[in-house]
């Protein structure tokens, strides 16, 4: 699966493609164009590039190290989110460039992968994640975080747990837009404000909460998630290009830590 | 049960060509990649494909960052045909900045001006066969 072929092929002689039309009505692109997996969901690394960029936030003010190696509670859909939160707290612990941490999170990301019969996919990254960061090198922890992440969704699709996959992505996006609300609104500027502009991935987790089995519905923070969501679609922006204020970057980061919290309490 | 494990069996079969033909895809998309590796972009290990029909154009829904710069990634395992992907804003504005087109191979690069939802329009524009492989992979920096 996934292998490179190593042909020679010279890109030199690329031709230029037959001119695609210059505008198109994305509102009524017909519903069989649409790829089954509606929306891509970015890696985090997307986003903490681009912050990269930015400036030189305080990541350490950010980072909230976990009290150990963090152990499995709840039900599998918190348990989901939860680890989509950790390794999420990986990302900030890698900008802070914390290695003790880093090294706790990939334990810990073993511990919550074991409980949602996981571990074993992940266990390579894992390692990898807790050998690259004694090394220092930060370029690879990043690429083996992405990776796990990558890893755990697909083999919870694989064991025909699609719905905890996206429960994973989701606390993964919460944790990292709290996260990325802290840094812009302790230094705010209308760029770092811009990466908070999101419609289509906040629709795709309120598309994917709502078509959850019954059973996994009537889980406490399914609801309270539900409503979270719908407080932050205003605030980040209803068009492209809308200016999200200071106050409204605060706002979503209140929403999303109250969330985050709730995911990480017994 | 031994009905079963034939029926299984049949199965896997029967469907092993289809899956070794969209790996194969997605192996040229990522040998499309190669290049700009060595360019600082990062290849995301993740990817999409399928099969398609010729001019039967699929939509890939993206959220997509300003301040990051990005390469898409289309290939084909069939021989004749002629794939290629292309970037619409939210308004549908065709905004890719850069693109190109080799056999089996397409790419697109787009350096968004703004965050927000973009539209990948992917397609098979020639080919041989009723339904063509194709995979998708897609780099930032």
């Amino acid at each position: 699966m996934k292998k490179i072929t190593l042909l020679a092929i010279s890109f030199l002689s690329a031709t230029v493609l037959a001119e695609p039309p210059a505008k198109i009505d994305v509102s009524r692109l017909p519903k069989e164009s649409r790829v089954v997996d509606d929306v891509i969901v970015p890696v985090p690394s997307e986003i903490f590039g681009v912050l990269d960029k930015l400036g030189k936030p305080n990541w350490a003010g950010v980072l909230r190290p976990l009290k150990g190696v963090a152990k499995p509670f709840g039900e599998p859909q918190q348990q989901a989110l939860y680890l989509g939160s950790v390794i999420a707290e990986g990302f900030i612990a890698v900008e802070a460039g914390d290695v003790a941490e880093v090294k706790n999170i990939g334990n810990s990301v073993l511990s919550l992968s074991g409980a949602l019969g996981v571990r074993k996919a992940v266990t390579k990254r894992a390692n990898a994640i807790i050998n690259a960061a004694d090394a220092g090198n930060w370029p690879l922890v990043r690429k083996e975080l992405d990776g796990a992440l990558n890893e755990v969704k697909d083999a919870m699709t694989e064991l025909g747990s699609g719905d905890l996959a996206s429960m994973v992505s989701l606390g993964g996006w919460l944790r990292g837009t709290e996260a990325l609300c802290d840094v812009v609104a302790k230094n705010y500027s209308k760029d770092g404000a811009d990466l908070l502009h999101q419609p289509a991935l906040l629709d795709h987790f309120d598309a994917r909460l709502g078509a959850l089995k019954a059973r996994a519905k009537k889980h406490a923070l399914v609801p309270k998630i539900q409503a979270g969501l719908k407080n932050i679609r205003p605030l980040i922006g209803l068009t492209d290009g809308t200016e999200i204020s200071a106050k409204s970057v605060k706002e979503v980061r209140d929403i999303a830590a109250g969330l985050v919290k709730d995911i990480q309490t017994k | 049960m031994k009905r079963f494990i034939s029926l299984l069996l049949a199965a896997v079969i029967a469907a092993t060509p289809a899956l070794a033909s969209v790996d194969d895809a997605l192996s040229y998309a990522l040998e499309a990649a190669q290049p700009y590796v060595k360019e600082g972009f990062t290849v995301r290990e993740d990817y999409w494909g399928g099969d398609m029909a010729v001019k039967q154009a699929k939509a890939i829904t993206h959220q997509l960052f300003k301040g990051n710069e990005y390469w898409f990634w289309i290939g084909t395992d069939e021989k004749a045909a002629k794939v290629s992907v292309h970037i619409y804003d939210s308004e549908g504005n065709l905004c890719e900045v850069e693109g190109w087109q080799k056999g089996q191979f397409g790419a697109a690069r787009v350096i968004p001006k703004r965050t927000g939802t973009y539209y990948l329009i992917v397609e098979v524009e020639k080919s041989n066969r009723e339904r063509t492989h194709w995979g998708m992979a897609y780099g930032f920096r």
